[in-house]
C-alpha cells in the first residue's frame, strides 16, 4: 500500500512537472533543454497556476474541495496537452530530451566526481527520511496542511489551537501548505508525512537540479568542472550549519516550509533565468515567449512560498535588470522585466489592502 | 540602525569564514571573468544587494512593511553558495596536473572547516516514525482521538508543537505560541499551572475545566497535590512516560453516525 502511495506521489512530483515542462520548453540550447530543466520549469509552472487558482478561493472562503477539483482538472488538461504535443513531436522526429551533460564514462576523473556527487546527494536524501529537524514553525505550516486535509477549510482555523477564526489573509496569500494538503489528499498520505518525509526528498533534489542547470551555463568545461561545482555546492550545504538563517540551512532542516522553497528553488531559478536572459542579450538573440512565461511563473511561485517572496523577487529582478540595462545599454529590457514582476506587485498591494 | 544591520549580517554569516570566501570569490570573478553577463550577475548584482542591505532607509522601509525579524532574508538574494563554488571551479580549471587535485582537496577541506556538519545540529534527531513527530505524541493522540468530532486536550509544553501536525482534530487551549519569547511567552494561567514542578490540582483542575478540556496529559514524573478523583478526573491511560486523565465532568458525545 505504501509503495502505491509513493508511486502516486512520484506521479504528482516527477511525472506531472516533467509533462508540464515539456509544453513550455525554453530551449536556450540543447544544454538547458534537458530533463532537469523540464522538471524544474514544469514544477514552477504548476506552482504558479496553483497560486492563481488557490488564492481567490481562499479569499472567497471556499472549501478546499473546490481547489482539489479545479486543480485536478487543470492537471488533467496539462497532462493531455503534454501527451498530444509529445506525439506530434515524435512524428516530426524532434528530440525532446537531451542527456545530462558532463557525464562521460571515458573520463575517469569526471566519472569519480559524478559518483561522489551522487553519493553525497543520496546521503542528503536518505537523511531527509531518516532524520527529523524539530522546528517550531512546523507547528504552524504543517498544522495548516493537516487541518486543510482534515477539515477541508483553508486558513479559517488557528493552527496552534484549532479554534475557528476569521480568514488569515496574511498567510492565505502564500498557500504553500495548501499545496502540500492537495498532494496529501491526492496520494492518501497524511499531510504530516507528506510534509516531513516525501516532499523534502523531492525539493532537495530539485535544488540540486537548479544548481546543475546553473553550473551548466556557468562552466564551459563539463567533464570535471560541472560535477566538481556540484560537489562544492553540496559541501557548502552540508557544512553550512554556521548559521541558523541561511537558505542552505532551511533547505536541509525545513524543506517542507514555503520559505525554504523560496530561498532554495525560486530564487536560484530566478538567477538561472536572469543568466539565460542576459546571455541572450549579449548574443543579440530574440527572447522566446516561453521564457517570459517561465519568468512570470517563477515570480508567482515566489508569492506562493512566502508573502515576502513577492518583494524579494521584485528586488532581484529590478537590481539585475538595471545592471544589465546599464552594461548593455539596452533600457528596453526593463519593460518586460517590470511586466513580469507585475503579479508580485499586485499581491503586495492586495496584502496591504486586506491586512 | 547600522549596528542592528551589522549584527544581523554577522548572525547570518556565522563564523565569518564564508564571508571571506564569498568576498574573495567576488574579487576573483571580477578580475578573471570576461563574460559580461556573468560579471553582471555574480559581481555587480551581489555588491549592489549588499549595499542595499546596509542602506538604513531601505532597511527602515522593509522593517515597516514586512517586519524586522525577516529582514535578514534579503541576504537570501546573494548567491553565496553558487558564487563560491563557481569561483573555486574556475580556478581549478586553470590549474593542471597534481596542482588541480591538491587545490580541489584544499578547497573542499576549507569549506568543511568553515562551518559545521549540519546533521550534528542538536535539533536534528533520528525520526521515530513516518510522521517525524515523537512516538509518544502519536500514541497519545491515537488514544484520545474521537471519531467524528474534535476533542480538547491540554498537553505538556514539550509536546504542543507536534500534536496538531499529527492530529488536527485534537484542539488545545494553548499551543506553540506560548513557547516563543517575543509572542505570548507563558501568558496563560493554565500553562503556568501545567508547568509547575508540583501540580496543584486545586488550581489546575478548575482552569482545565473552564477551557473545556476532555483530557489532561501530564508527565508521570510530576508530583501532584490533591486527589484527581475529587475533580472528576480518572486515569484514562498511561503511556510513554505520560498519564492521560479524562475529565468525566466534561461531556464527550460521539456523533450518532460515528458511534
Amino acid at each position: 500500500m505504501i509503495a502505491v502511495k509513493l508511486l502516486i506521489s512520484a506521479f504528482y512530483l516527477l511525472v506531472m512537472p516533467v509533462a508540464a515542462g515539456s509544453i513550455f520548453r525554453v530551449r536556450e540550447s540543447s544544454r538547458t533543454g534537458n530533463l532537469v530543466f523540464q522538471w524544474v520549469g514544469g514544477q514552477i509552472f504548476l506552482w504558479a497556476c496553483f497560486q492563481l487558482l488557490c488564492v481567490p478561493m481562499i479569499l472567497l472562503e471556499a472549501d478546499f474541495a473546490w481547489v482539489r477539483v479545479c486543480y485536478s482538472v487543470f492537471l488533467a488538461l496539462v497532462m493531455a496537452l503534454a501527451v498530444v504535443l509529445r506525439v506530434r513531436r515524435k512524428k516530426k522526429r524532434v528530440v525532446a530530451v537531451t542527456p545530462i551533460r558532463g557525464f562521460d564514462r571515458k573520463n575517469a576523473a569526471g566519472y569519480i566526481l559524478w559518483v561522489i556527487f551522487f553519493a553525497l546527494l543520496l546521503l542528503q536524501l536518505v537523511q531527509a527520511v531518516r532524520m527529523t529537524y524539530r522546528d517550531g514553525d512546523d507547528a504552524f505550516y504543517v498544522a495548516v496542511s493537516s487541518i486543510t486535509q482534515d477539515a477541508q477549510t483553508m486558513y479559517r482555523k488557528l493552527p496552534y489551537t484549532g479554534f475557528t477564526t476569521e480568514l488569515d489573509v496574511r498567510h492565505g496569500l502564500a498557500p504553500f501548505p495548501i499545496w502540500i494538503a492537495y498532494l496529501a489528499e491526492m496520494t492518501d498520505v497524511r499531510a504530516v508525512s507528506m510534509a516531513h518525509v516525501i516532499l523534502p526528498v523531492v525539493l532537495i533534489a530539485m535544488t540540486y537540479g537548479i544548481f546543475y542547470l546553473l553550473g551548466d551555463v556557468l562552466i564551459p568545461e563539463k567533464e570535471e568542472g560541472l560535477p566538481l561545482f556540484l560537489i562544492f555546492t553540496e559541501l557548502l550545504v552540508l557544512f553550512g550549519d554556521y548559521s541558523f538563517y541561511t537558505p542552505e540551512n532551511f533547505m536541509i532542516a525545513r524543506s517542507r516550509q514555503g520559505k525554504a522553497a523560496l530561498g532554495n528553488i525560486v530564487i536560484p531559478m530566478l538567477w538561472l533565468l536572469l543568466l539565460l536572459l542576459f546571455r541572450r542579450l549579449k548574443q543579440g538573440k530574440k527572447i522566446p515567449l516561453g521564457y517570459y512565461v517561465l519568468f512570470v511563473a517563477t515570480a508567482l511561485t515566489g508569492c506562493l512560498c512566502s508573502t515576502l517572496g513577492a518583494m524579494l523577487i521584485c528586488v532581484l529582478a529590478g537590481v539585475a535588470g538595471l545592471c544589465a540595462a546599464i552594461v548593455y545599454r539596452r533600457w528596453k529590457i526593463l519593460i518586460p522585466l517590470a511586466l513580469c514582476c507585475l503579479p508580485n506587485v499586485c499581491y503586495t498591494v492586495l496584502y496591504f489592502v486586506l491586512e | 540602525m547600522w549596528e542592528t544591520l551589522r549584527n544581523l549580517f554577522d548572525e547570518y554569516m556565522g563564523t565569518g569564514l564564508i564571508v571571506i570566501f564569498f568576498v574573495i570569490s567576488l574579487i576573483y570573478l571580477w578580475v578573471q571573468e570576461k563574460r559580461k553577463y556573468i560579471r553582471i550577475l555574480f559581481v555587480y548584482v551581489p555588491v549592489i544587494l549588499l549595499c542595499l542591505f546596509f542602506q538604513p532607509l531601505f532597511a527602515k522601509l522593509v522593517y515597516n512593511t514586512a517586519g524586522r525579524e525577516i529582514y535578514y532574508r534579503l541576504l537570501w538574494l546573494l548567491p553565496v553558495t553558487v558564487t563560491i563554488a563557481f569561483a573555486a571551479v574556475t580556478l581549478y580549471l586553470r590549474l593542471s596536473g597534481k596542482r588541480k587535485i591538491v587545490f580541489a582537496l584544499a578547497a573542499a577541506g576549507m569549506i568543511m572547516a568553515s562551518g559545521s556538519f549540519i546533521y550534528r545540529n542538536p535539533y536534528f534527531q533520528k525520526a521515530e516514525n513516518f510522521y517525524h513527530v515523537p512516538d509518544c505524541v502519536v500514541h497519545i493522540c491515537d488514544a484520545i482521538v474521537a471519531p467524528g468530532r474534535e476533542v480538547m486536550a491540554v498537553f505538556p509544553l514539550e509536546l504542543v508543537q507536534y500534536v496538531r501536525q499529527y492530529e488536527p482534530t485534537i484542539c488545545m487551549p494553548y499551543g506553540r505560541e506560548m513557547t516563543v519569547e517575543s509572542w505570548y511567552y507563558f501568558q496563560s494561567d493554565l500553562l503556568n499551572e501545567m508547568e509547575r514542578d508540583v501540580i496543584n490540582l486545586d488550581r489546575l483542575a478548575p482552569l482545565a475545566k473552564e477551557k473545556g478540556c476532555h483530557y489532561i496529559i501530564l508527565s508521570e514524573d510530576k508530583k501532584m497535590n490533591g486527589s484527581p478523583e475529587k475533580y472528576g478526573w480518572e486515569v484514562f491511560e498511561r503511556m510513554d512516560g505520560y498519564v492521560i486523565y479524562r475529565d468525566t465532568e466534561i461531556i464527550l458525545e460521539i456523533p450518532a453516525d460515528h458511534s
